[in-house]
């Protein structure tokens, strides 16, 4: 299919724009969309390698101007243009909107890695109080480490026992 | 500890180097392209204290600069020596580092997230790289508290980095892959499972000194073991076919070549940078293939203090002819 704008190139990018719950769709080839701002996650240097990952679609959601982050005041609209997100709020603003490109870029949405404090390795080596220590538990779980989840919960169990 | 490079030298066969890489942020500061000059400065002070913190303990030692303070011949040296990134070295008057004395270990501060933790060393080192990164991550994260959410991890400016903020990579020596069209294959077994891979000075063509890096991509949904182990496969992978590649070659016609690289190296008065890559890529095949004794030249620290930035920090600012001549004289003098 040919770009919409220009008619020369292939459309290599499909936006879709919701604008008061009205949908219109346009193709528009790489150099047309970046003309109009529409460079979405394909910014940036790791991230072309990504443009392909994602297909190129940006999906550019209702009511942008009225919504934006309470805490750095990012709304989606620049996130989306500039592919990088304004605090660590964001993600729960536009988790909604973000969802679908973080589960394009990694395959995955939901973090198997480290919880933070679960590795006391160096400098301290205080055990939490029983309510952090829940805390932590309720987290591993969350991340679906059982096994460390178990030890968390044998150390819950040392603690009020005593 | 040496740096990595001098490491590399003694350690590394194919594999050159491991480096880990941490990207973390402050949760109640917004990330850096949304920072202004206070937070900046505000950002750095809290750091520093961490890292100071840390440092009264006696576990960790890292040496804390102001970027603004280094001169711009040492900025380009230390991205030669791969102590910062490129980005960091682009816009790095508000920026910070803190270093420890090797250069194994550094957090730079304010790059695209507030913190990124390094670990780099020579070989293949990336479990002791990750090992250490981890522990330097869990000891400022009690000082600083590090954005994290349940579901999705670690949360970073870029959502490429969202979950671990981890990036893993190894630097792989692969001269004879290269000379016989393999690194296309040795690319897409990578990208199978998530790793890129991609040429080190002069992407992917023949100016290099046929250095490749492979590192991982994913960082959500996949734990940091899991990343850090699949890129080891792949790594070995890799490994065995260049093993296989060098056994198929004719002995004579290599020895020929690497004496050949060695004699100009040796004679040579003016060496540009491609011809250096070129000849010092020889010589490090000629050593992994027994043709050449190990202790009598290093390669890899030659490589690195033979750039650029490097000459132009030990010699003070030269023309590029004046470079050749520079890099020639030290490359004579260190054979
Ligand atoms: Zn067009
Ligand atoms: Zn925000």
């Amino acid at each position: 299919m040919l770009c919409q704008k220009c008619g020369k190139n292939n459309a290599t990018t499909h936006i879709k724009t919701v604008i008061n719950g009205k949908v219109t769709e346009q193709s528009l080839c790489g150099y047309c969309a970046a003309k109009q701002g529409y460079t979405g996650f394909s910014a940036g240097p790791i991230s072309n390698i990504l443009a392909s990952m994602l297909g190129q679609t940006i999906q550019v959601s209702a009511g942008i101007s009225s919504h934006s982050c309470g805490c750095c005041g990012a709304t989606f609209a620049d996130v989306a243009e500039t592919g990088k997100v304004g605090c660590a709020e964001c993600y729960r603003e536009f988790g909604a909107e973000l969802l679908p490109y973080l589960k394009r870029i990694h395959g995955g949405v939901r973090h198997t890695g480290k919880v933070p404090g679960t590795k006391q390795l160096v400098i301290k080596e205080e055990t939490g109080s029983v309510s952090e220590l829940k805390a932590k538990l309720a987290s591993l779980v969350a991340a679906e480490k059982y096994e460390e989840a178990a030890v968390v919960r044998d150390e819950i169990k040392k603690m009020e026992g005593k | 500890m040496a740096c990595w490079y001098k490491e590399a030298d003694k350690v590394g066969d194919i594999i050159i180097s491991s480096r880990v890489r941490l990207a973390r942020n402050l949760s109640d500061l917004p990330f850096p392209r949304r920072m202004n000059d206070d937070m900046f400065i505000q950002l750095k002070a809290r750091v520093k204290k961490a890292i100071d913190e840390i440092a009264a303990t006696g576990d960790l030692k890292l040496k804390f600069i102001e970027m603004n303070a280094v001169p711009e011949n040492e900025i380009n040296a230390m991205v030669e020596r791969h102590v910062i990134s490129p980005d960091f070295a682009r816009n790095y008057h508000d920026r910070a580092i803190a270093i420890s004395d090797d250069e194994s270990v550094s957090v730079m501060i304010g790059e695209e997230d507030h913190i990124r933790i390094q670990v780099i060393y020579g070989g293949m080192a990336l479990d002791k790289a990750y090992e250490l990164a981890d522990c330097l991550d869990t000891a400022l994260n009690e000082k600083l508290g590090f954005a994290y959410d349940n579901q999705l991890g670690f949360l970073t400016e870029c959502p490429t980095n969202i979950g671990t903020g981890l990036r893993a990579s190894v630097m792989l020596h692969l001269p004879v892959c290269e000379s016989s069209g393999q690194i296309a294959a040795v690319s897409d077994a990578a990208g199978k499972i998530g790793l890129t891979v991609r040429g080190m000075y002069g992407e992917g063509s023949k100016a290099g000194a046929s250095l490749y890096q492979i590192s991982n991509q994913i960082t959500l949904g996949i734990s940091e073991e899991n990343a850090i182990s699949n890129l080891k496969v792949i790594a070995e992978q890799i490994v065995d076919r260049e093993k296989a590649a060098r056994a198929s070659l004719d002995i004579k016609e290599l020895e020929d070549a690497v004496f050949r690289a060695y004699g100009t190296l040796k004679y040579a008065r003016l060496l540009n940078s491609e011809e250096f890559m070129k000849l010092i890529s020889m010589i490090k095949l000629g050593i992994n293939m027994g043709i050449i004794e190990k202790d009598t030249i290093r390669p890899i620290e030659l490589l690195i203090i033979a750039q650029p930035g490097m000459l132009q920090k030990s010699f003070s600012v030269m023309s590029p002819r004046e470079r050749d001549e520079a890099r020639a004289e030290m490359v004579r003098n260190m054979i």
